[in-house]
């Protein structure tokens, strides 16, 4: 419950403070927001199949948004920032499906 | 949560959301969370805001640049053209207007001499009273030609306008001018420079001597004011055309 509150305090202190974000940051930002969610769905699986750690969630959602980060800004400095972007987050996205899907299993049981 | 074993997901997912429980594990995770609606709501609004260009990567802000560019390029040169096609109507146009307006004022010049339109300006009245009946066509001829050769530049004499063609003749009690009867008295309305004509026609044998030798007398009244408004049909010709 606190952990669903923290998302919600997040999403409100976002929108109404609207924080500066460092432009050196800005690009890496849409990436790491989408490695942060596949972590998320990871652990929400995990807790319903009843192996939820909270250190190797904290370990794996750090991971997912540096390594993400990392990958765009070395595409960045090789010249194939934009494909491997796009590899990232289509990675992710298939990771985030295939968790939502067991999510899925779990919840309604179908 | 997690050692609490027996338990389907759902019941899991119930038993963590409520009732709600101050972990470590539930603080972490609120931490995390945080970070993430944090980044979530800066990326949707940055990305909803309508400047699109913040957050694009270096290379596609140069191909946009480099698309401006050319875009900027060819709406210079489109600009370039349409000016050049400006200045080009503007000089023609003018060149219109300004033949136009000389072709109207020659032929208002012209329809003075053809006596197509009316005339104003300064000239003298001609008048003159033949009790007797003595003064034939010639006299009005010599009369016209004097005035011509004094300068002057349009002539009526009692409503018929004289012109280049006007011819006069003797008809039974009076002068026909152009096959018109004109009754007495003669007059003379004539448009040229005033100290040129009336002296002409008062000269030591001229017309108006003449013309009292016929037992008729003749007034010349000098006008700042005469309008020759006697007009005659503007004849197309059959068959001459102009040559330019």
């Amino acid at each position: 419950m606190i952990a669903v509150l923290g998302l919600v305090v997040g999403v409100v202190v976002g929108l109404v403070v609207r924080p500066v974000v460092p432009s050196g940051v800005e690009p890496y930002l849409p990436i790491a927001v989408v490695a942060a969610l596949d972590a998320v769905f990871g652990g929400l699986r995990a807790m319903l199949d009843g192996i939820f750690d909270d250190k190797v969630f904290v370990v794996s959602f750090l991971s997912n948004v540096v390594v993400a980060a990392l990958i765009v800004f070395l595409g960045d400095k090789l010249g194939v920032g934009a494909q491997l972007s796009t590899g990232v987050v289509v990675v992710l996205g298939i990771r985030i499906f295939s968790n939502a899907a067991a999510i899925r299993r779990h919840v309604f049981r179908a | 949560m997690s050692d609490q074993t027996p338990r389907t997901g759902r019941q899991r997912l119930v038993a963590g959301l409520w009732p709600p429980r101050l972990t470590r594990a539930q603080l972490t995770v609120a931490v995390l969370l945080f970070a993430l609606g944090l980044g979530l709501a800066i990326q949707v609004r940055s990305t909803s805001d309508n400047d699109t260009l913040r957050g694009a990567r270096q290379e596609d802000l140069v191909r946009i640049l480099t698309e401006l560019d050319n875009r900027s390029q060819r709406l210079e040169d489109e600009k370039r053209g349409l000016d050049q096609q400006r200045s080009q109507l503007e000089s023609s146009s003018d060149q219109a207007a300004e033949a136009r307006k000389q072709t109207q004022e020659k032929a208002r010049e012209l329809g003075v001499l053809a006596g197509t339109v009316a005339a104003r300006g300064p000239g003298i009245v001609l008048t003159v009273r033949d009790p007797h009946g003595g003064v034939g066509s010639d006299s009005v001829l010599d009369t016209v030609e004097e005035l011509r050769a004094a300068g002057a530049e349009a002539i009526q004499i009692n409503g018929v306008r004289v012109v280049a063609g006007t011819y006069f003749t003797d008809g039974a009690g009076g002068v026909l001018i152009d096959g018109h009867r004109v009754a007495q008295p003669y007059v003379f309305k004539v448009i040229g420079n005033p100290p040129d004509l009336e002296p002409a026609l008062n000269i030591p044998g001229g017309v108006v001597q003449t013309l009292e030798k016929e037992q008729a007398t003749a007034d010349v009244v000098r006008s700042q004011k005469i309008v020759v408004d006697a007009l005659r049909p503007s004849e197309q010709p059959d068959y001459a055309r102009s040559s330019q």
